[in-house]
């Protein structure tokens, strides 16, 4: 099983992300409604993904990814970025942080599913 | 004064370009091929962050293809402000020859290289064929987007 | 959009959703309203709006609600600028505000309602266009006492909101929560935490922070909670809980440090352009020719506004207006799209590119230790800002690695009768008016050839284009450990991939002087075409294409696949495909470019329009979305009507980029040739 954390401060939200991706086998999730609830999942328990919105409350996600990277355990976890449209500025932020993929909403099912299983069968690779 | 060439085979045969136009050679896998274009286009590659535009000789002379090997060498030429690849069987030298070495070449050389030949000369022993680059790429002038 | 999920079924998650942010914002906007009366900012309130608002709009655009994110839309600039400047909204912005949070509210109700969301008014939209941006706050007087490290991941908000919050009279307080699979059980977690703590202090921030993995923090990790209260420490301590004596207090010192100078500017909400380590919260738009570009576009968009309002006249009167709504749709697609790239267009000068350099070499020198120096010679070049933001994380690494690999400590560099203290350089200028070369140089110790070319398992590279592509594959360090500052995120890999994705080249001089030092040049070219493309294959191979021109992604599904009745158009199998009633010329992509496979099932069709006439061409399967860089093909051997340019997609292969509408119109008319 693959163990993904969906990470997004709407409930509708995450439930979507769910839904796009019911048509692929094998995974597994876990719902983070922050940043902070995020960290703290990730180290508790291992995972294979972190789909991440960017726009939550107290902690952004440029400082979630951040963080993630310094940890030793978590440098090559996959992270898959999927925020509302923004400009250059976030997505060079984030990226240059050590996200792995950056996605605009709206987006449609086959997309997400895409970019799921391109990290999850590269899992590993740098960015 | 002797000016520096380029010799590559293509079918056996050795042909020669002046170095002084010759960019790179490079090892060869695959091009990416564009729909729509002259059968004798490979495709596109990229080659030191470059996009090149590749022309099989093998194809371009109208000789059977084969399968690239590890001879394959792309031969990177600019001719004005278009810089193209050659898409030839093997490039291993380079050979010094005087310009006055070279002679027009004879009909039957002519006819296998179809009016691609400029001139012919002889280099260290061998009969070696000067291509015409412009024939080879063809006409055109680049457009700017 | 596909339809294999129906975002359709969220809409009542979505209302729920909505209505909450509403009225959290309606608490807010009541907050603002009283401070803007006084003159006061609050930087939480502004911000809290500014989240709600943006999250309305993300979820509004999944579920397709356009004229909901269009109004939460020109009120997040509205916020984002008050949150740059402080947390302080003019009376006149607020009005708007309230006004906007209405319109929502009303079209959220007739959602709910079943009924047709009406278009979103265009004078609101006007006036929220027009407002000015608030003005920039004092500098703040009491400076904090905490570490460095924490005080730089604050904003510049949040500092403005601890310190005006010490004015008040409040208490500001350090409270650390330990998260463990034991505390976990018992359901302490640090969302309950945080639940706890808001009932009896003002949250400012939580930080995380990374604690060696022992028995106290066995997750090596613990939060620390940056509070303001009125509160006792006990009642603080007693909510998070931790024992009472682990509250601190965060005095205000006497300001000995006027401002912490590694500050982090952009910690804060996400989409906030301008707000951005790399201007020190300063947007310059001293370029007339975009602001110029800007009006225009927004008086475009008050005028799509006011034929949505036209259209929905006429559907009142029983015409049937679906032809024109579909355009409606798809203009304000493009108008969006034009609005991302027109800000893609700025273009700025080598010196803004270059201004957080220093920022970046002092905290390298406080971490590395090494003592360094800079010297910047920016040139008086522009480049596009697309191509900017693209090299900076480049250029950023160059700097780290010469700093952290390149200079050697001040012992070494004494012993070897060099200065202690190293220099780099950095340069900017122009090879020609395309093309710009940025280089990074240092007076270290240089590369040592053979560690490296021990470390990749070759032979010892002799020229320094070879050592380049040696240490440019993937996953090479000459370190055995990646080290705290160019262990993670890019290596030298990545540095020439991000230039090649631009049409650059990467050039490296070993030991350009007395056999010492490095330098590494980028060239890249000034501008670029950046797109938004969907990727997708056919035939094994990859292709991209615009999103901005297709109109929709579908599934083939055979049962709604026609052969078209007549002969087909030359050699090629077209179909009809039946989509909303239209029937939609098929054509299958490989037959187009004899390309291998064809009848898989599962397959997609990119449907776009010609003329007002829509084509689809069938693909094996979509990979993704994302920016593509374009790089124009201009050889007449390969300049071809469809294919446009090419980009490389990350594996050094050029994929090629379609022009599907172009091509739909080779295949217009009678005779239409299968292209080999």
């Amino acid at each position: 099983m693959a163990e993904i954390l969906v990470v997004d401060d709407s409930k509708v939200m995450r439930e979507m992300i769910v839904a796009c991706l019911r048509g692929q086998e094998g995974l597994a999730f876990t719902h983070a409604a922050s940043g902070l609830e995020a960290i703290e999942r990730l180290s508790l328990k291992p995972f294979d993904l972190v789909i991440l919105d960017l726009n939550m409350p107290d902690i952004g996600g440029v400082e979630v990814v951040e963080f993630i990277r310094g940890q030793d355990k978590l440098r090559e976890l996959p992270i898959l970025i999927v925020t509302t449209r923004g400009d250059e500025g976030s997505r060079t932020r984030v990226l240059a942080a050590g996200a792995s993929r950056f996605m605009t909403k709206p987006f449609t099912p086959d997309i997400l599913l895409a970019e799921v299983r391109g990290l999850l069968s590269s899992a590993g690779a740098p960015a | 004064m002797s000016a520096l060439h380029v010799l590559f085979k293509v079918a056996g045969a050795e042909y020669v370009l002046a170095a002084a136009d010759v960019l790179q050679m490079e090892s060869f896998t695959s091009a990416t091929r564009v729909p729509g274009t002259p059968w004798y286009v490979a495709g596109l590659v990229q080659i030191r962050g470059r996009v090149v535009p590749v022309v099989d000789l093998r194809a371009r002379f109208e000789l059977p293809a084969v399968e690239p090997s590890l001879d394959t060498r792309v031969v990177v030429v600019q001719q004005g402000e278009r810089v193209v690849g050659l898409l030839v069987d093997s490039a291993r030298e380079v050979l010094s020859i005087a310009p006055d070495l070279f002679r027009p070449p004879p009909d039957v050389v002519a006819t296998q290289a179809a009016g691609f030949v400029k001139a012919v000369a002889q280099a260290g022993g061998r009969l070696v064929m000067l291509i015409d680059c412009d024939r080879v790429i063809g006409e055109g002038k680049l457009h700017d987007k | 959009m596909s339809r294999s999920v129906d975002f359709r079924e969220f809409v009542s998650g979505f209302l729920l959703e909505a209505e909450e942010h509403l009225r959290s914002a309606s608490g807010n906007l009541l907050a603002v309203d009283e401070a803007a009366r006084k003159g006061e900012a609050r930087p939480r309130a502004v911000r809290e709006l500014f989240r709600s608002l943006h999250t309305i709009k993300g979820l509004a655009a999944m579920v397709g609600v356009d004229p909901i994110v269009d109004v939460a839309h020109a009120m997040e600039a509205v916020l984002r600028a008050a949150d740059r400047a402080g947390g302080k909204l003019s009376l006149a912005a607020v009005e708007q505000l309230i006004a906007g949070s209405e319109a929502i509210e009303q079209r959220v109700r007739a959602l709910a309602g079943g009924g047709p969301v009406p278009a979103a008014p265009a004078e609101l939209l006007q006036a929220l266009v027009e407002l000015d941006p608030g003005e920039s706050p004092g500098p703040s007087r009491a400076a904090l006492a905490l570490a460095p490290e924490l005080l730089a991941k604050l904003t510049a908000s949040e500092r403005a909101q601890l310190t005006a919050g010490i004015e008040q009279g409040k208490r500001a307080v350090r409270a650390d929560f330990i998260p463990s699979p034991a505390r976990a059980a018992e359901g302490l977690s640090i969302t309950t935490a945080r639940e706890r703590v808001s009932a009896v202090a003002e949250i400012v921030k939580i930080l995380p922070v990374s604690a060696p993995r022992t028995e106290e923090t066995p997750g090596g990790l613990k939060f620390t909670l940056l509070l303001l209260s009125a509160a006792s420490d006990e009642a603080i301590a007693a909510a998070v809980p931790i024992p009472p004596g682990a509250v601190q207090p965060l005095t205000t010192a006497a300001p000995e440090e006027a401002a912490p100078p590694d500050v982090a500017e952009g910690a804060g909400p996400e989409d906030l352009p301008g707000e951005d380590p790399r201007r020190g919260g300063v947007v310059r738009v001293g370029v007339a020719r975009l602001d110029d570009a800007m009006e225009k576009l927004a008086a475009l968009i008050v005028t799509r506004y006011r034929l949505g309002r036209a259209i929905a006249a006429l559907a009142a009167e029983g015409v049937d207006v679906r032809a024109l709504r579909q355009i409606e749709g798809e203009h304000g697609r493009q108008v969006r799209d034009l609005r991302a790239a027109l800000l893609t267009l700025r273009m700025i000068s080598t010196r803004e590119l270059l201004e957080p350099v220093p920022l970046i070499v002092r905290g390298l020198r406080a971490s590395t230790g090494k003592s360094v120096r800079v010297e910047i010679d920016a040139g008086r070049g522009e480049l596009d800002k697309a191509v900017a933001e693209r090299i900076f994380p480049a250029i950023v690494h160059l700097i780290r690695n010469a700093v952290d690999h390149g200079i050697e400590p001040p012992e070494e560099r004494r012993r070897g009768g060099k200065p202690e203290e190293g220099l780099v350089t950095i340069t900017c200028f122009e090879r020609s008016n395309t093309q710009i070369e940025i280089r990074v140089a240092d007076d270290g110790g240089g590369i040592d050839r053979e560690a490296v070319a021990r470390r990749a398992g070759r032979e010892v590279p002799r020229s320094d284009a070879a050592l380049l592509e040696l240490l440019a594959l993937p996953g090479l360090s000459t370190r055995d450990q990646a080290t705290k500052t160019s262990g993670r995120g890019l290596g030298m890999d990545i540095v020439k991939r991000l230039t090649e994705e631009l049409g650059g080249e990467v050039l490296l001089r070993a030991s350009p002087g007395n056999g010492r030092g490095t330098e590494i040049t980028l060239r890249i070219p000034l501008t670029v075409t950046i797109v938004d493309a969907f990727t997708f294959e056919c035939g094994a191979q990859a292709f991209v294409v615009p999103v901005a021109m297709v109109e929709e992604v579908v599934d083939v599904d055979s049962q709604e696949v026609v052969r078209s009745p007549g002969p087909s158009a030359g050699r090629l199998l077209v179909s009809l495909l039946s989509r909303r009633g239209e029937a939609v010329p098929l054509i299958g992509l490989h037959s187009l470019f004899a390309l291998p496979g064809g009848e898989a099932a599962g397959r997609k069709a990119l449907v776009v329009r010609r003329n007002g006439e829509p084509f689809a061409f069938a693909v094996d399967r979509m990979r993704g979305q994302q920016e593509i860089v374009v790089r124009p093909l201009s050889d007449p051997l390969v300049k071809v009507t469809g294919v446009p340019g090419v980009t490389d997609l990350g594996d050094g292969k050029p994929t090629l980029v379609l022009d599907l509408v172009a091509l739909s119109g080779t295949l217009s008319g009678k005779r239409a040739e299968a292209l080999t």
